[in-house]
């Protein structure tokens, strides 16, 4: 307030909490995505309530973020003067345009799997009365049992592989844009890193797709608890959990010690590493071991600990610049 | 004739730290009450008797020729006008705040009345466009302030530059401040 004998202005950070909560949602909302349009398109069992819990989970997680971005603008209602005025050399132009369309794609792709759902349980119900219970059978024949209707949807559920496979871009897109976002910027030494010292591989894209796919798939499998063999989703979090700790011990090694120390040093050690990483990995490596079902305890974690990564990377390069 | 280049030079050991150019800039540009486009704070007092310091430094914008800010911008609202001077166009600015993450010197603030990014203009527009000089330099009492075309050697820039040793702040970014700081009689 002393301007004249230079006491220091308190400086508000230019990014603050909402900024974290957007670029985890994000992740969140592109690895939930991922999770259930793969199971979609490569898996034989095709487990249902996956698919359906991450197609679900990625449109509300987009939508919130974007809504949270949008008031932390100084100017709210000018949010689609993004989408007139472009600047190519800007990586949160280009990202404006990834995460419009990877939305776009993730309404429409969780609108063809609820409206299969639909279909499905029609025919479970037309099932039931005669004996046949096959939820897979019934989305075989969905579209001649429930007529008229049924006949629109099948020629919708066309179009689901394909926006499938080009949602599974975008979403891969989405996840690495939120660390390019902060990569970018060269004059913050935290965000700026690349991976050992190689400048033209930037380190947070790394980081923040890995932190993404294994907080989407964790909260996919949260939506989905009560499936019965998730032991494949499982082994495949303990191994991105796996990588997610070689990659911060190499950030750890590679900055400076500051952006780890005072208030960080807590979110850092407690929310990042012991509760998003060293126990659940723990758990999750027991519970696999002993067919143990921890899906809820080690997936809740997993997110929380996600979050706790974007807030402490936010936070800890405008803290120390 | 060379394109212009308009630069701000701070001779340092002339500042007495009156605060005028602060007073005069929020005079000149209608910034809101807290905020500043410009700022002058103590630096000290270092030392002990009998050799102690105390300088002030004008902090604002450093008017880069490789602009962090201009750079992230994502509606281009932050740009370089004819003259090379850095400037937000208000219309344009969603005040995001990327290049408040982006500025090494924290020039940068949301202005309150207008929800867009806000900073030091070298008065260009009111004042350098008409052949003034910013309303800081001309109000300066010290005489530690001069302004001008660095590309002319008559200018008062140039001639004060071509007798010091001038330094930028944070070179290590590669900004290329148009702001030169002059320490000579302080260090």
């Amino acid at each position: 307030m002393d301007i004249t004998w230079g006491a220091e202005l308190s400086h508000e950070l230019a990014w603050g909490w909402l900024i974290a909560v957007y670029l985890f949602l994000a992740g969140v909302s592109g690895g939930s995505f991922l999770t259930a349009s793969l199971t979609d398109l490569f898996s034989k069992n095709r487990p249902e309530k996956v698919i359906r819990s991450g197609a679900y989970i990625a449109p509300v997680s987009i939508i919130i973020g974007l809504i949270l971005l949008v008031f932390d603008l100084g100017k709210p209602f000018s949010f689609w003067k993004l989408l007139i005025y472009v600047n190519f050399g800007s990586v949160m132009s280009i990202g404006v345009f990834i995460i419009s369309i990877f939305s776009a794609l993730s309404v429409i792709y969780a609108a063809l799997v609820w409206m299969e759902a639909q279909a499905s349980k029609r025919i479970q119900i037309t099932g039931l009365d005669s004996g046949k219970q096959s939820v897979d059978y019934g989305r075989e024949i969905a579209a001649s049992a429930a007529g008229g209707a049924g006949k629109t949807n099948q020629g919708l559920q066309a179009l689901r592989k394909p926006v499938a496979v080009v949602g599974s871009l975008f979403a891969l897109g989405t996840a690495t844009y939120t660390g390019f976002l902060l990569s970018d910027v060269a004059t913050n030494l935290l965000w700026h890193t690349s991976l050992f010292g190689i400048t033209t591989i930037p380190f947070l894209p790394i980081l923040f797709l890995v932190s993404a796919l294994s907080a989407g798939l964790a909260a996919t499998l949260i939506g989905a608890v009560d499936c019965s063999d998730l032991t494949a989703y499982k082994k495949a979090d303990i191994a991105l959990i796996a990588i997610e700790i070689i990659l911060l011990a190499i950030l750890y090694l590679s900055v400076s010690p500051v952006f780890f120390s005072g208030s960080m040093s807590v979110i850092f050690w407690f929310g990042v590493v012991v509760i998003g990483l060293l126990i659940p990995l723990l758990l999750s490596i027991y519970g696999v071991a002993k067919h143990k079902n921890l899906v809820l305890p080690v997936c809740s974690m997993v997110v929380i600990g996600g979050f706790c990564l974007r807030y402490f990377i936010v936070y800890s390069g405008q803290l120390f610049k | 004739m060379a394109a212009k280049h308009y630069a701000m030079v701070i001779q340092v050991a002339k500042c007495i730290g009156c605060q005028a150019c602060t007073v005069a800039c929020k005079f000149q540009n209608d910034v809101p009450e807290g905020q500043y486009r410009t700022k002058t704070p103590a630096l000290g007092p270092k030392g002990t008797y009998p050799k102690l310091t105390m300088t002030f430094e004008k902090e604002a914008c450093q008017m880069c020729q490789n602009a962090p800010c201009v750079k992230v911008c994502p509606t281009k609202a932050s740009h370089y006008n004819e003259d090379g001077v850095v400037l937000v166009d208000a219309n344009k600015c969603v005040g995001c705040k990327y290049c408040m993450t982006a500025c090494p010197y924290d020039a940068r603030f949301i202005n309150k009345e207008t929800g867009a990014a806000d900073k030091c203009t070298f008065c260009y527009e009111e004042r350098v466009s008409k052949g003034l000089k910013p309303a800081c330099v001309s109000t300066c009492v010290g005489g530690a302030l001069a302004f001008g075309d660095l590309n002319d050697p008559n200018s008062d820039v140039a001639k004060i530059m071509a007798k010091a040793k001038a330094e930028v702040r944070k070179p290590e970014f590669g900004t290329q401040p148009s702001v030169y700081y002059i320490y000579e009689g302080v260090k």
